[in-house]
């Protein structure tokens, strides 16, 4: 117990004085699942949406197959992205390994299945016939998944929760392919693992408590936009 | 006085009536139906060889449950790509292909639920003129005009899922009458609602559609609305029209015994003739 | 014929716009994040910068764990312009990616495999940087009397022979290896056995949970030393099997086309360099009293007493 509260003196006085290590893995953290996720919503929401209406064979097995990404262990991930971007890879003349784009990209393969699966069901729960109804009040294919998400937006953001909560919690497609480099690829989580291997436990929780308070303040962000003009 | 007229009292006046011999005396096509045919599967649920729909006339359309109805006006509506057949708006064939938003923006469709959006009445009735393009002040001021026209003004600001169901329909309608559409299609507006409800929505609806002379296809399963309000009545049985006519003529000659039985039971013991 | 005035306007508003929800605060975030990962994808500018300027380094968890990177990887970056990337994991893990060219060079401490892997042609350079040793350490109360070993083998004997807890890192790293030498060189399989355990941790983390049970345990003196509150002492050192001797390699640039050689050369170059080595040796004297590394370029192996 007392190592939790060692952690939280230490990260208050980290954070009271600035810390530019932390303030530096806290701030990438941020950009790195921050833009995974936004990319998620801009290729997932859309995607999710086409599946959920469209018709074709198959599709049960890619709706399962979506459902089981959302389960996918972070380092299977990591490994599979490292493979890929290693020199001797498909796309190391890219060289992005260790980079934070290789973890962007680590990242949204990881949100990705959740984003859809959720999408899907989402949109599955709207009214059959309201997209007769949008279709028929004039909209363009675009419009219409535009109306559609917006209509299911109160599981959607819940959705956007769930795939940021996953990215920026995971560590282990971070480490393989970012490679934990200090001012490069190193983010809360990172740090964190880093601090317990070297026994560092009261820096270890230091970074947890903070990295704690960034996802609330995140998901009180999206919350409360979730929530917003629900008097009833 | 015909047993139409009779019937049409309870639902209309007497100007009413006026303005129904009227349109039905515009004789331009707006719609023409050549060959229609709506497939499920292997099974043809649809077979319209014509169908014209006057300029400015409510042709109603009623038939027993399953006969087609819905289906044609999702075929109307355009939301529905049929397996054959040609659909004429206006000057234009309609092409299931480029340009079909375009023609479909020109046809309204309300259905026997409200289906509103998760937004405010003003939000969902303004819809349909987002999706076009309008202007802010314009969208304003025509929604406000119709929110005003169909009663709801005083909800212009209430959520969509606090209203009762025939405010909810009202919204529905307004929604789908400030487009100004070429063709307003209807598929069982009222069904849900009870009938008080009912009667006093059929009762701001109808003028406001004669007034501005849109074109209406009314699909129904009440005979009250069927042959009470609208110019012409048609008769849906089997996925074909059976008939298609004023109602006077429809209720005096049915053209068959199906639709004898159909329409009104009792009139087979009146007298073809039979006045006032 | 009757035309609804409403349809022109519409028509003439070709562009579809999707109703806007709250666009103001949406435009924000997305241009906040789109800005901040066009920071992330944007390189950045070294001073002088040679024509490859990324160089992967890749070392293990102790030797990163040491602290000793921080200070020399700044300085060689500050001179010659190349942007190192650190990849601090298992020696095992170092010397695969040597092979594969996916680091272009490395700083590891497990001699014996380093040479299979240079005779094996993986590497073109090889050369001695400094040395530490590793120690045995344990409770205060010594059950296993490894203080009267004469020899780091007797040492772990004693231990297998009481059966007192023995943590071991269990993870393939340099540490590991050389731990699981000495139990071969005294004819011992700890596998198995109800005191032995392995964890299969970093040396920081084997260290804490060591201390947990007061158990012995093999682990190299620097690290020790960085870590506070480790209720254990020294209790055996100084035996020529328990030196720790890093060595830096080059990788063979016939591994792949990416290999930046020449940032490997002027890694290696520059960590064997007087300067370098001269930090190297004193490096930890301000923190912890003493250096935790003894320089070694320009010795032989031989000179060190491994071979």
């Amino acid at each position: 117990m007392d190592l939790i509260l060692d952690g939280l003196i230490r990260a208050l006085t980290l954070l009271a004085r600035g810390d530019p290590e932390l303030l530096r893995v806290s701030w990438l953290s941020l950009q790195v699942s921050g833009t995974a996720t936004l990319l998620c919503l801009l290729v997932g929401m859309p995607l999710g949406t086409i599946l959920a209406l469209a018709r074709f064979p198959g599709r049960s097995i890619v709706l399962a197959l979506v459902n089981t990404g959302m389960g996918l262990p972070p380092v299977v991930v990591g490994l599979v992205v490292s493979i890929m971007l290693w020199r001797t890879g498909p796309l190391g003349q890219l060289r992005l390994l260790y980079t934070p784009t290789a973890m962007v990209i680590a990242q949204f393969a990881l949100a990705l299945p959740i984003v859809v699966g959720l999408t899907v069901a989402a949109i599955q729960q709207l009214h059959p016939k309201l997209r007769l109804q949008i279709v028929a009040l004039g909209a363009s294919r675009v419009q219409l998944i535009w109306l559609l998400l917006r209509e299911a937006r109160l599981p959607l953001f819940a959705a956007t929760m769930a795939g940021f909560g996953a990215v920026i919690s995971e560590v282990g497609a971070s480490i393989m392919v970012g490679g934990n480099i200090t001012g490069q690829t190193r983010v809360l989580t990172t740090a964190t693992i880093l601090e317990v291997s070297k026994g560092e436990f009261a820096s270890a929780m230091a970074f947890s408590l903070v990295l704690l308070a960034l996802v609330y303040g995140v998901n009180a962000g999206l919350t409360w936009m979730q929530q917003r003009n629900r008097p009833l | 006085m015909s047993e139409a007229r009779a019937l049409g009292s309870t639902i209309v006046g007497g100007s009413e009536l006026l303005a129904r011999s009227n349109a039905a005396s515009l004789a331009e096509p707006l719609v023409e139906v050549r060959g229609l045919l709506v497939r499920r599967g292997k099974h043809i649920v649809l077979d319209v060889p014509h169908l014209m729909i006057r300029a400015g006339e409510i042709l109603t359309v009623i038939g027993p449950n399953g006969a087609g109805k819905s289906t044609l006006a999702s075929a109307l509506a355009l939301l529905e790509r049929p397996a054959a057949g040609e659909i004429v708006l206006g000057d234009t064939t309609i092409e299931w292909k480029r340009g079909l938003l375009a023609m479909r923006r020109r046809v309204a469709m309300v259905f026997q639920e409200p289906l509103l959006l998760d937004m405010t009445v003003a939000d969902n009735v303004a819809t349909g003129l987002r999706l076009r393009g309008v202007p802010r002040l314009e969208r304003e001021s025509r929604v406000a005009e119709w929110l005003g026209r169909l009663g709801i003004a005083h909800l212009a600001s209430r959520s969509s899922r606090a209203l009762s169901g025939g405010e909810a329909q009202r919204t529905s309608l307004a929604r789908a009458l400030v487009l100004e559409p070429d063709l307003l299609v209807l598929d069982e507006p009222f069904s849900a609602l009870d009938p008080p409800t009912r009667e006093a929505l059929a009762v701001d609806l109808v003028p406001l559609l004669r007034e501005r002379r849109t074109t209406t296809v009314l699909v129904t399963h009440d005979r009250d609305e069927a042959f009470g309000i609208g110019d012409r009545v048609a008769i849906i049985l089997d996925g074909r029209i059976a008939q298609l006519d004023t109602p006077e003529a429809v209720l005096a000659r049915p053209a068959t015994d199906a639709i004898a039985r159909f329409v009104r039971p009792r009139l087979r013991y009146c007298a073809p003739d039979v006045g006032t | 014929m009757h035309t609804s005035s409403g349809s022109s306007s519409s028509e003439r508003a070709s562009a579809q716009r999707p109703p806007p929800m709250r666009p103001a605060l949406l435009l924000t975030l997305v241009s906040v994040l789109v800005a901040s990962c066009l920071a992330l994808a944007a390189p950045s500018a070294a001073r002088s910068q040679p024509a490859t300027p990324d160089l992967i380094l890749a070392t293990t968890t102790s030797t990163q764990d040491s602290g000793l990177l921080d200070v020399v990887v700044p300085q060689f970056e500050g001179q010659s312009g190349y942007r190192v990337k650190t990849i601090a994991v298992g020696t095992g893990q170092v010397l695969r990616l040597g092979e594969r060219g996916e680091a272009d060079v490395l700083l590891v401490h497990a001699p014996e495999e380093e040479r299979t892997w240079m005779a094996n042609g993986h590497g073109t350079d090889r050369r001695l940087v400094m040395h530490n040793d590793f120690v045995v350490i344990g409770p205060g109360n010594d059950p296993a009397v490894v203080q009267a070993a004469d020899s780091a083998a007797d040492a772990m004997t004693r231990i297998a022979l009481s059966g007192a807890p023995f943590v071991s890192r269990g993870d393939n790293s340099g540490t590991n290896i050389l731990e699981k030498k000495l139990w071969a060189q005294a004819g011992i399989d700890p596998v198995g056995q109800s005191w032995y355990q392995e964890v299969g941790h970093g040396m920081g983390a084997t260290l804490t949970i060591a201390n947990d049970k007061q158990a012995y345990t093999l682990t190299d003196r620097g690290t020790l030393l960085t870590r506070e509150n480790i209720d254990l002492g020294v209790l055996a050192e100084s035996f020529p099997s328990f030196l720790n001797v890093y060595s830096v390699m080059v990788v063979n640039p016939e591994k792949g086309s990416q290999i930046n050689v020449e940032g490997a050369r002027a890694f290696a170059d520059f960590i064997v360099a007087p300067e370098t080595q001269a930090a190297i040796g004193t490096y930890g004297v301000e923190r912890f009293g003493q250096p935790l590394f003894v320089p070694d370029a320009g010795r032989t192996e031989a000179e060190l007493g491994i071979s």
